[in-house]
């Protein structure tokens, strides 16, 4: 429904504007200076790195970009059009999971003149649009114009975990297009944002439902997050499941396939329920629902609206329908494995032992330097665990990342990269465990499990403590943890 | 044994070689009547499609050891279909047959009837002593007809896994120009050969030494049929003092730390614990890298303590450190199997297993069934199904099976896509191995069957009807696939075990 009014004041823009468009001149350059942290050392920071991007002025003084364009950010400078001056800016709102940031400018004279863009609706597949934006492999402001191939739920690589509504054009999108408009008839139809490597003619942008949703999100002036059903849903085209749920072979319904046991569980749908409807939109047979003229699947269905809504559902069960609530909601609880943005990782060393939470950042860091044995446990544990036996899962892995050579743990065979199970027999599910598990301890030796071969290491307890200032102090770490 | 057949010849061969500049000059005239080209035809399997098999060859070197006696490695003699052997290297080919095989040991003996065969073979002397440092040793082999002979440099005894086993042996390591060698090619060192080649990776090859052969082929003509043995714990080398200290252990560091001892399958007493220290294995002092100075090869990893003259089901005596004290205690080799892993490392002598209904295909998971995926299958397999590699069998979970992929048809329709999925349940019932899938298939829950997946990211579970319209859909799939029978299971059942 909220569409509808957005068509409405969209019209009204469109009039008021129709006189003035040059949209490039609402186009914003921006430079980065980011420094992102090295996951298996934690209190270190990989080198500063230059890098670009673009975004445009909406209203309110604001700017908008990717959170992939801003994540990690030491200083941002924007920049006008064919304006030298820079401007530093700063970040006020950022959603990683739908690589979306709203930036505002220091010096608010920055918007004097600036005309802002305005969004428009969902183009039609085969309409064509014009990106705008500042791309590698020049300084002037580019134009790319494409045919909207194609609209569906795909991955966002920024955050890597989440798959929400994506349009695919055939205009070159490429690094530095990032956050820049796509517009459609004077209004923004989407925000530049990825590409798929090797594929030519194939750039991906945001668009305005999702853009929609993320502004009204910040309205409260704080971002929580796409909702989620909470429900992994599959297809229901086999005429023998559809018989066993007494389901009438009509072509419409898709299945609960399972409950999530990370990422907000649903406490309404249960497995092998049907999904009937979605809000307004039917749910076919196949999984999809048919959203502005796009057959998308359903899941989009619950990704509309704000953390906490309820969307009305009619679901299947005990061979009947039925009209059910289903709360959807934002969650963090697998930010793990997905991509971790803007946040200091945590960690905590005794005698040279680092001991951080187990991540995909942890896992890449890590695996920069090697050893693809062992990264299996890890994988194991971070992806498959808490799904395959979540009684056994943790609420965080913790794993020793490295061990800081010092003649306290000199002799240690076990040297980093191992999932810890206990510290003197406490077992550990959280950094905050391994720091409780070490000072609570009387005994001469602190024992370390790994895995699960169960190796394992032990430390002089009182020799470690005494060692711990200098091991700091030789490796350049300022505090002992981060929590 | 043979060992004191050719007396005079040994000393005749050592002392013209001692001032021969190049013993390789002269050395082939004395191997020409002991080496042998095989020829091995046999079957090979595609896991992808079970049903299927094809012809493959494969050329391997033997040596007489003994009366009709020809020794050559296990690899490639698995599903045989004719085996034949060539003299001479060049000529005539008989046909042989597989009298005796070892897999874990990688070992096999052949015979020919033709008793003409035989008439101007002699069998050559495996060498009693490891070769010492600088011996001058040779890898010899039938190559176009003519011997070649090419000098290898020993490196070094390892204790490792043994090609196409889990099983771990003392081996030797040559430094060798030869290309292409390790099916078999005879390590000569004077008259006496001193191993047979298995692997070679650019100039390493690998060899099973001599000693380790006769003490299996002993073991086998003393009707010894228990086959090699293993430890079944794992440890980590004890270096770290403080984990000594924490252990109450006196006196100079030593010994290694057990670190993890799984069910055995067999029902024996684990005997050992985790955190036990081990001091002794059968009288040698294991230090805290976990080695042993062995008295023919030296210094070695412990591991080869359970194949040194051990056998499955022997005892092994051991001293520990438990408590704060020692102990000694009786430490019973469990017999290795195939089947004793979740994941089987291979399958010998029999076609895959695997069985379709309704056009699913379900099959163990096996790693040769993991092996489909190419040469770099251990990174490009799916990852879920790799890592069941690393986890041990139980009685309750001894193994598993997996949807492999789907036979398209209107039946499985909405199910074309699935693949690579693990088997929890059937109707209701626990399934670990094809024959516990078929007696659940009897089973049906009101006329449907339900398969449960372990939970996963994409797909937990799948109806299909029972009944007639299963069998008919199953008939009918059997045919346009071209396939003879829904289900090929040959594999023992271990969920009795």
């Amino acid at each position: 429904m909220f569409l509808k009014t957005v068509f409405a004041c969209v019209v009204f823009i469109a009039t008021a504007s129709s006189f003035a468009i040059e949209p490039e001149r609402s186009v914003i350059q921006i430079l980065t200076y980011r420094q992102s942290p090295d996951w298996s050392a934690p209190w270190r920071f990989d080198a500063v790195q230059r890098a670009g991007g673009s975004g445009f002025v909406i209203r309110g003084k604001r700017i908008m970009t990717n959170a992939h364009v801003v994540s990690w950010c030491r200083q941002i400078i924007v920049r006008k059009y064919q304006d030298a001056k820079p401007y530093i800016a700063q970040v006020e709102f950022v959603a990683h999971d739908c690589d979306l940031a709203i930036l505002t400018v220091e010096d608010e004279s920055f918007f004097d003149g600036l005309p802002t863009l305005e969004f428009g609706e969902l183009p039609k597949v085969r309409s064509t649009a014009v990106t705008y934006g500042y791309p590698a492999g020049g300084e002037e402001i580019s134009y790319t114009r494409g045919v909207v191939s194609r609209i569906e739920l795909s991955p966002y690589s920024h955050i890597g975990n989440r798959r929400l509504l994506t349009v695919q054009t055939d205009a070159a999108i490429n690094p530095g297009n990032s956050g820049g408009p796509v517009v459609q008839d004077d209004r923004v139809v989407g925000v530049a944002f990825q590409g798929i490597p090797g594929l030519e003619g194939a750039g991906f942008f945001i668009p305005p439902p999702v853009i929609q949703r993320f502004l009204k999100d910040i309205e409260d002036k704080r971002y929580d997050g796409v909702p989620l059903a909470g429900a992994g849903i599959t297809s229901l085209q086999n005429p023998a499941y559809r018989a066993r749920l007494k389901l009438p072979d009509n072509n419409l319904g898709a299945r609960v396939d399972r409950i999530r046991t990370k990422a907000g569980s649903s406490t309404v749908l249960r497995a092998d329920d049907v999904i009937l409807r979605i809000g307004e939109y039917p749910v076919a047979s196949d999984g999809t629902i048919l959203y502005q003229g796009n057959r998308v699947f359903c899941a989009l269905g619950f990704q509309l609206g704000q953390s906490g809504d309820s969307v009305p559902v009619q679901i299947w069960r005990d061979g009947q329908a039925q009209d059910v609530k289903v709360t959807v909601e934002a969650t963090t609880d697998d930010q793990r494995e997905g991509n971790q943005f803007d946040v200091q990782p945590r960690y905590f060393v005794f005698g040279g032992l680092v001991f951080t939470p187990l991540s995909l950042d942890y896992m890449r860091d890590a695996g920069r330097e090697g050893a693809e044995a062992a990264a299996g446990e890890l994988n194991y544990e971070l992806f498959f665990r808490s799904r395959e036996t979540p009684e056994l899962a943790r609420e965080e892995h913790v794993v020793l990342s490295s061990v800081l050579t010092d003649p306290v743990n000199a002799n240690f065979t076990t040297r980093g990269r191992v999932l810890v199970d206990r510290i003197n027999g406490i077992r550990i599910e959280n950094v905050a465990d391994v720091i409780r598990a070490f000072t609570t301890s009387t005994n001469t030796h602190d024992v370390i499990e790994f895995g699960k071969r169960g190796a394992f290491e032990t430390l002089h307890h009182a020799d470690a403590v005494r060692a711990n200032n200098k091991i700091l102090k030789t490796y350049g770490i300022t505090q002992d943890r981060h929590l | 044994m043979k060992h004191c057949l050719l007396p005079t010849l040994l000393v005749l061969i050592a002392t013209f070689s001692s001032f021969a500049e190049s013993p390789a000059a002269t050395a082939p005239s004395a191997w020409e009547k002991s080496i042998l080209r095989i020829e091995v035809a046999r079957k090979a399997y595609d896991y992808y499609q079970p049903w299927n098999r094809r012809n493959e060859r494969a050329m391997k070197t033997g040596i007489v050891v003994g009366e009709r006696q020809i020794l050559a490695t296990a690899q490639d003699l698995s599903d045989q279909t004719l085996v034949r052997v060539q003299k001479n290297g060049r000529g005539k080919w008989t046909t042989a047959r597989v009298e005796w095989i070892d897999y874990h040991a990688n070992l096999a003996l052949l015979t020919a009837e033709d008793a003409a065969f035989w008439s101007d073979l002699r069998p050559a002397n495996l060498s009693t002593k490891p070769p010492g440092e600088g011996a001058a040793l040779q890898i010899v082999r039938w190559r176009e007809g003519k011997l070649e002979n090419r000098q290898a440099e020993f490196t070094q005894f390892t204790v490792r896994e043994s090609d196409g086993s889990a099983i771990n042996h003392v081996q030797m390591e040559l430094d060798s120009e030869i290309r292409d060698a390790g099916s078999g090619e005879p390590v000569v060192t004077d008259s006496r050969i001193a191993g047979i080649t298995f692997a070679q990776r650019g100039r390493a090859c690998r060899v099973i030494p001599a000693s380790f052969i006769s003490s299996v082929l002993e073991a086998h003509k003393s009707g010894n049929q228990r086959g090699l043995g293993y430890f079944h714990f794992y440890w980590q080398p004890a270096e770290n003092p403080a984990s000594l200290a924490q252990l109450q252990l006196t006196g100079e560091p030593r010994g290694v730390l057990v670190i993890n001892v799984p069910e055995r399958l067999d029902g024996d007493a684990p005997v050992l614990k985790p955190h036990d220290i081990i001091l002794k294995i059968d009288g040698f002092d294991v230090d805290m890298q976990g080695d042993y100075t062995d008295p023919e090869f030296g210094s070695l990893t412990l591991e080869n303590l359970s194949t040194r003259n051990k056998w499955a089901g022997d005892d092994v005596k051991m001293k520990i450190w438990r408590d704060g004290k020692p102990l000694d205690v009786t430490y019973r080799l469990p017999g290795y199997d195939f089947q004793n892993s979740l994941v089987p490392i291979a399958v010998r002598d029999q076609p895959p297993d695997y069985l379709i209904v309704g056009g699913l295909v379900f099959q163990p998971l096996t790693t040769p069934y993991l092996q489909r995926w190419g040469s770099e299958w251990e990174r490009t397999a799916p990852f879920r199904l790799n890592h069941y590699r690393s986890d041990e069998a139980t009685k309750a979970k001894p193994s598993l099976v997996i949807l492999s992929q789907v036979l398209p048809d209107k039946f499985n329709i909405g199910y074309q896509e699935y693949r690579s999925f693990v088997v929890n349940q059937v109707n209701g019932r626990r399934v670990t191995s094809l024959t516990e899938l078929q007696a659940a298939l009897k089973q049906p829950k009101d006329n449907f069957h339900v398969i449960d997946f372990v939970p996963n990211e994409s797909l937990q579970r799948i109806v299909l009807a029972a009944g007639d319209a299963e069998r008919e859909a199953t008939d009918r799939i059997l045919k346009r696939f071209g396939i003879t029978d829904a289900v090929q299971i040959t594999s023992k059942a271990t969920a009795q075990k």
